[in-house]
């Protein structure tokens, strides 16, 4: 209780503005309009009496007729031959993956309803991020195509077959070129495929074209070691990481393996060995990483180059032209930061999100200097994740403007969204005769094609993936294909006359061919684990052999060109990407994890500049960057840098589908080619266009009305008295209970929240989602504060000037100056499961009440919407369903259809309209695990029951277990010095116990 | 209201059953009379004309060739092997028969020309050696082959027209039904056109004496007003007519609470099925365990009703044949029908179409059901909410599903705990609270809300 620090979510709070007063008077935001009901017209119209009889009446009758009709006949349809392994009520898992991350598939009766992690995987490692879990949804969308397109209307498999082949025949007589362009494909059985199919046709040329790439960093590795790859990193070896701008637990390569990495050197066995890794953040927008870093400083987008070779000069001695910051508290911390690197070499790694050769380069030399080859950094081991070379497409284009390529086949690819300069590559397609889109959407790239092979969505396909050296993953489908689409690579053997046609029998003879022979597996094997992992090749140490002084020449040209202006910086945002997924709307739901924006791109300026600029909060501003401008809302952002404006990618498709249309502005045009990458900065300019927009943000609902729920310390603080900023001193105040004590004598299920180690990252969220038929709401209706997220990610910023204490409204002022100094604390918020919960004492009837296993219970048949419990909630996580979101037309673009609906979990019921839901703690997961040990005449194990956030996240920030077994890992856990509990000075005696967020200052306090 | 209407189809229903009853049967009897007579006729002829080499007891043969020839014999009806009728004359050879009979694998292994043919035509399909049988045994069985066998040809040649009358009857119980109906009220049309003429008749008649018809109509009218005073005396009777309307007032109120409380609980209900399946035989009479079928019900949330494949484990074979004349009985027809499966060739086509079984037992949604904590863990029988399933010759619904039901049960049974480790923990923590008293399930939480509604 000592922390007398100011935390607020949003500026609103901070600033107290009359709105947020007022909104945050009630739960609701809106009252029911009784009052106007019987003042206005409801009562004093002409007829009401006869109109309330009429009403009535018809009530009555219809009431009546109703109970006299039988209940309604329902059928039961068996299997005709029910397949061996399915057993109607219990789901088969299936290993397979995504994007090479291992993954399990839950299906129930041949439907896949869940994605969960695969522990085994040595990538993830048993998390999971958003996107991943949200793609199950992807395979009941109904805005994919039902069959293949030709020439724009529906054609037969047969039909496009010849028009494909004949037309092939005629491009490889005229000598044309024949192009596969494809974002980075690490399948191996898809390599060869595309390998199979240039030695049938030899003009074509393969070109991967990744939306956002690393060019960047496998040209910079070519030019300093000889190595065009981009190398593994290990955050878990980094005693000390310093990031450029790279949002390495956000978007950044890997971010769901970077975030494990990064939080086993400070979770709870890290801490309690006393040991903690130490970040520094130097970036302009605010992103994920930058929330968790233990030092952010915020520069501007130009001044990124500068701050590395600053960082060379400081660390090396070397004189280096440019490195020069004219930003004296970023010049500071970049000699601290130093200072720190060497004292940690061996253990250091620098990163750069930078897709700039040159600052590569320097970042390349620094690491070399730092002894992270070999140790942080793996060069011998690549990751296959994103090989895409920037000026291959460019070529491309140019030689199909000159007219010499015949055909095109756009593979898992849409540039006409994703390249900058969308409007000359449609004009070059336009001069190419055959141009085949596997996409399973009429999107923006198959719009423009004559062919559209529709492609099996990934639960439908066989596959695999090589996503890092020597670990080879399988995709194996778990569902029979809905539409009459066939997979791309199937399309590819067929139109290459292949003598295998069946693409399953060709992954199959590849993994025999290979990674069964280097690991002795068999194929059986590999369908039941879905992976294979050889033995790693030993990580060897480089040299740097580039050039520093060129690179720095090239940087400060770079720097100069942007430094005009508004510096723009586009990013891949959390939830969205690069836009694949946009029709998601899990993932157009899913709050952003820093600003809390949903259903929207925005401008986000810092609100300090923004006031310079004269423009408000929502305000919507003209951004234009050389001839392309858009229109955006803006939004203010603590910690964004002064003169920066950030945006995000990924927003602004006009054919992705019902969902993902119009949301948003496309930030692509921006990127622009800067010495040969592509990349996302750029200079625009702001104006204001006088309209004025409110974003879906979900920040400021369900305040906490200021009331202390962060804890927070020091490591050196910790190092000294783990229970440090955790309240947990001493004795306790005595509590008195009105009410008896339950017995818990079975079971005891609690939760603790690692606040160190949660990144926000929001992979939770979705996945609860998908587990609990979690609605979707839509734009209007998250503005109204109606999101129906029974888990939500609460983050709080702070003022942190350089490990000072602000504590006093004075120092506030003087520091607020900027608006850029704030760090961040992320606390997932759910039902906590109040022993004496004070939902449960207001219920008139009963419908939330506790139970005997330490579970909040909630009816929902019983519950009739009066809504005293959510006003009584002092933790604010109880929704309300305003609408019957399964059977409403208003939200029918996201999961009122019977499709869509196939993706329910059919253990869980939907609930109707006006009633309470919340966090159940996965209570059918609950039950199911009981059972099976009931079955299996055993107790249950601490692990053997796992809730779907604690299943999916990344980092184990998230724990759940049997408090009344003394050696689970959640007693353990609770046990810890760290452990307080939100508002337990209420003494509502919550089951979830969260952890102080432990911030390592590292040397600025020695 | 939906008691009544209920009440009503029931009537009308059991009404329709009688009068086809009636209808159907005494032209079934009549119509089957001659050709059952004639079919002993040529059965106890056939012997003597047919009966060359056959020396054997065929009513000792019976009893051995039911208990072990028939899952994949019939006389007269290709099933797994080959139909038997006339195997006496076409091999002409009894000591080959037997030989053959008793260790076939062995035939076939040694080459033997028919018996290898046979075995091809079969799908490879090996038949079981019976070294059990003694020579005299199998005689048995060809004797009673042979008898069997004589005596169906014509019994189906006379029997064919009677079982085709049979058949179409079969399928047109309800076009029996219907005629019948029409009959009956053609028959009460005319009634009441006779009825009619004679009221007419006798009106123009009394039209004819109105004197004497005005004289009547005056005692008439005396005899009413003697009979309303004595309800209006009746009516005077204040305690009298109080008691009546609070009777009547109980009476409705009594209906009306039961009418209402019972609301949604369809217990009784027995909807018609596609197939006609009868527990009653299969539970009851053959004792084929539940778990065969419902084999989800120990291991699932669903009982599962079984798919056809299990249906077809038995049914590939067990045709019932006996009960329809040679022919395959008309509801295993439709199993054969839904999987689009030929028993002639016994191969499956490319047509199936699933069998749409009205579902009895319905909880809503909000309530979770898991059959295997039931019957796997606490070991409930099936019959506990079933009912006496294997007397049921057509499924209804026994209990009537409310929670107060599954409540009270909660309330009442003890926890199997004994010999399952998950309880041992907790019922070692209960005994500290609850020393001495049994342990129920509404102990362990069975009572709590979210242990069902999730």
């Amino acid at each position: 209780m000592e922390s007398t620090k100011k935390y607020w979510k949003g500026l609103e709070e901070l600033q107290k503005t009359p709105e947020f007063v007022e909104n945050n008077k009630n739960e609701f935001s809106e009252p029911l309009p009784i009052e106007e009901v019987l003042e206005g017209t409801g009562l004093a119209a002409a007829t009401p009496r006869r109109d309330f009889l009429k009403a009535m009446g018809f009530g009555l009758g219809a009431v009546t007729l109703a109970a006299c009709s039988e209940a309604p006949v329902r059928k039961a349809v068996p299997y005709l031959i029910k397949p061996e392994d399915v057993t109607p009520g219990i789901p088969n898992y299936y290993a397979s993956s995504y994007k090479g991350a291992g993954i399990l598939v839950k299906t129930r009766e041949g439907r896949p309803i869940k994605i969960e992690p695969n522990p085994s995987c040595p990538i993830n490692g048993g998390g999971l991020d958003a996107q991943a879990q949200a793609s199950v949804l992807d395979l009941y969308d109904v805005s994919k195509l039902k069959g293949p397109l030709l020439s724009g209307s529906e054609a037969s498999w047969a039909d496009v077959d010849s028009f494909v082949k004949g037309e092939l025949n005629k491009v490889q007589a005229s000598g044309k070129a024949i192009a596969i362009i494809s974002s980075t494909v690490n399948s191996p059985s898809a390599k060869a495929v595309i390998a199979d199919f240039i030695t049938q046709y030899p003009a074509t040329k393969h070109v991967t074209v990744d939306p956002v790439s690393y060019t960047g960093i496998i040209k910079a590795n070519e030019a300093s070691f000889g190595k065009a790859v981009l190398p593994q990193y290990h955050f878990e070896k980094a005693q000390v990481i310093v990031s450029f701008g790279a949002d390495f637990l956000g978007t950044w390569i890997s971010p769901t393996q970077f975030s494990k990495q990064y939080a086993s050197n400070r979770d709870i066995k890290s801490l309690e060995a006393k040991r903690m890794s130490r970040h520094i953040q130097f970036e302009s927008g605010m992103s994920t990483t930058g929330t968790n870093a233990d030092s952010r400083i915020a520069i501007k987008v130009s001044e990124e180059g500068a701050a590395v070779l600053s960082l060379y000069a400081a660390l090396t001695g070397a004189a280096v032209q440019g490195a020069t910051l004219s930003n004296a508290g970023a010049a500071s911390a970049i000699k601290l930061a130093a200072k720190e690197l060497l004292n940690a070499k061996g253990a250091a790694l620098v990163v750069s999100g930078s897709n700039d050769i040159a600052t590569q380069t320097v970042v390349n030399a620094i690491n070399a200097f730092l002894g992270a080859y070999g140790t942080t950094i793996d060069l011998d081991n690549p990751s296959y994740q994103y090989t895409g070379i920037d000026t291959d497409f460019n070529t491309l284009v140019a030689d199909m403007n000159a007219g010499k390529v015949g055909a095109v086949f756009f593979l898992e690819s849409n540039p006409v969204f994703t390249y900058p300069k969308s409007a000359d590559l449609v004009n070059a397609l336009g001069k190419v005769a055959l141009k085949v889109s596997f996409a399973d959407r009429q999107d923006e790239t198959a719009a423009v094609c004559n062919v559209v092979a529709t492609n099996h969505n990934y639960l439908e396909s066989w596959g695999d993936a090589n996503p890092v050296e020597g670990y080879y993953t399988l995709v194996q489908p778990t569902i029979n294909p809905i539409y009459n689409t066939r997979q791309a690579e199937e399309s590819l053997l067929v139109w290459s006359n292949n003598p295998v046609q069946e693409y399953y029998t060709y992954v199959k003879n590849n993994w025999v061919k290979t990674a069964l022979v280097a690991s002795g597996k068999t194929w059986d094997d590999v369908l039941q684990t879905g992976s294979v992992q050889l033995a790693a090749k030993p990580a060897g140490a480089y040299t740097f052999a580039g050039n520093v002084n060129t690179a720095a020449a090239s940087i400060a040209q770079a720097s100069k060109a942007i430094a005009k202006d508004v510096e723009l910086q586009v990013y891949e945002s959390v939830a969205i990407g690069s836009g694949a997924q946009a029709n998601n709307p899990l993932l157009q739901e899913l709050p952003d994890p820093v600003s809390k924006v949903t259903w929207d791109n925005y401008a986000a300026l810092n609100p300090k500049y923004a006031e310079s600029l004269g423009i408000n909060q929502f305000d919507i501003v003209t951004l234009k960057g050389g001839d392309y401008s858009i229109d955006l809302p803006v939004l203010y952002q603590p910690g964004q840098a002064q003169g920066t404006v950030s945006v995000a990618l990924g927003y602004g498709r006009v054919k992705a589908g019902k969902v993902g249309d119009a949301v948003g502005k496309n930030a692509y045009p921006f990127l622009s080619y800067i010495n040969g990458t592509l990349q996302g900065v750029n200079s625009v300019s702001i104006t204001k266009t006088g309209g004025f927009e409110e974003l879906a943000q979900t920040q400021t609902h369900h305040s906490f009305e200021g009331r202390n729920v962060i804890r927070e310390a020091t490591f050196a603080e910790y190092k000294h008295d783990a229970t440090h900023g955790s309240g947990n001193h001493g004795a306790k105040h005595k509590t008195y209970d009105l009410w008896n004590k339950y017995d818990q004598p079975g079971h005891n299920w609690v939760m603790a929240i690692d606040l160190n180690a949660c990144t926000g990252c929001g992979a939770c969220i979705v996945a609860c989602n998908v587990e609990n038929n979690v609605p979707v709401v839509g734009k209007d209706e998250v503005r109204r504060r109606r999101e129906m997220h029974w888990l939500r990610i609460d983050r709080y910023y702070t003022f942190n000037e350089e490990g000072k204490k602000v504590t006093e409204e004075k120092e506030i002022e003087a520091i607020e100056g900027t608006m850029e100094n704030v760090s961040v604390v992320h606390q997932p918020m759910l039902c906590q499961h109040c022993e004496h919960a004070p939902c449960e004492t207001v219920c008139p009837v009963l419908a939330t009440v506790h139970s005997s296993e330490g579970l909040n219970h909630m009816a929902y048949n019983r519950c009739v919407g009066t809504r005293y419990c959510a006003n009584n909630c002092p933790y604010k996580v109880r929704r309300f369903n305003w609408f019957n979101y399964w059977n409403d037309s208003r939200f029918d673009n996201y999961l009122n259809n019977e499709f869509t609906q196939l993706v329910l979990n059919p253990d869980v019921t939907t609930r109707f309209r006006g009633v309470m839901e919340k966090c159940s703690m996965c209570i059918q997961r609950i039950q199911a695990g009981k059972l099976e040990a009931k079955i299996a005449k055993r107790e249950i194990k601490d692990g053997d029951i796992k809730v779907a956030c604690q299943q999916t996240c990344p980092t184990n920030a998230i724990i759940f277990g049997d408090a009344n077994d003394p050696n689970s890992e959640v007693s353990k856990a609770l046990k810890n010095e760290r452990t307080y509990y939100v508002l337990e000075e209420l003494n509502v005696q919550p089951g979830v116990g969260y952890m102080t967020k432990i911030t390592n200052t590292g040397l600025q306090e020695a | 209201m939906r008691n009544f209407s209920s009440d009503f189809r029931r009537l009308v229903r059991s009404l329709m059953i009688v009068t086809a009853i009636t209808l159907g049967t005494s032209g079934m009897v009549s119509g089957q009379g001659a050709p059952a007579d004639s079919t002993q006729a040529a059965g106890a002829a056939a012997p003597a004309a047919g009966g060359s080499a056959v020396n054997g007891d065929p009513v000792a043969g019976e009893a051995l060739y039911k208990a072990n020839c028939t899952s994949c014999h019939a006389i007269n009806k290709r099933v797994l092997g080959p139909a038997l009728a006339g195997i006496n004359q076409k091999y002409n050879d009894e000591a080959y028969l037997i030989k053959w009979i008793k260790n076939a694998p062995a035939m076939v292994a040694s080459g033997d020309e028919r018996a290898v043919k046979i075995y091809e035509e079969y799908n490879k399909a090996a038949m079981t050696p019976f070294p059990q049988f003694s020579d005299d045994d199998v005689r048995n069985i060809l004797a009673y082959i042979q008898v069997e066998g004589d005596k169906k040809p014509e019994a189906t040649a006379t029997g064919g027209t009677a079982g085709g009358g049979e058949g179409s009857a079969d399928t047109g119980v309800s076009n029996f039904m219907i005629i019948g109906l029409i009959a009956v009220i053609l028959i009460a049309f005319l009634v009441i056109l006779v009825l009619n003429r004679v009221i007419a008749t006798l009106e123009r008649l009394l039209l004819n004496k109105g004197e004497a018809i005005l004289a009547e109509e005056d005692e008439v009218e005396e005899e009413a007003k003697d009979k309303f005073a004595g309800l209006k005396r009746m009516a005077k009777n204040k305690k009298l007519v109080f008691f009546v309307v609070l009777g009547l007032v109980v009476l409705l109120a009594s209906f009306g609470t039961v009418e209402m409380w019972n609301t949604g609980v369809h217990t009784g209900y027995q909807p018609v099925q596609p197939i006609k399946f009868s527990h009653q035989l299969h539970a009851g009479t053959n004792q084929i365990d539940c778990q065969y079928c419902h084999s989800g019900a120990w291991k699932s949330k669903n009982a599962t009703i079984p798919s056809l494949n299990v249906c077809m484990n038995c049914h590939k074979y067990v045709q019932a044949t006996e009960k329809y004349d040679g022919e395959i009985s008309p509801e295993i027809k439709k199993i054969y029908t839904a999987l689009d499966y030929n028993p002639e060739t016994q191969a499956y086509g490319d047509n199936p179409r699933p069998i749409e079984w009205v579902r009895i037992h319905n909880l809503p949604d909000l309530a979770y059901f898991n059959h295997s904590q039931h019957v796997k863990v606490a070991g409930i029988d099936c019959q506990k909410c079933h009912g006496p399933i294997e007397t049921m010759e057509e499924v209804y619904q026994y209990s009537p599903l409310t929670m107060k039901w599954c409540i009270n049960c909660h309330r009442e049974t003890e926890v199997k705990h004994e010999g399952n480790a998950y309880y041992d923990k907790v019922i070692a923590a209960h005994d500290q609270i609850k020393k001495g008293e049994k342990v129920t399930a509404a102990v362990l939480g069975g009572l709590e809300c979210g242990k069902c509604h999730y």
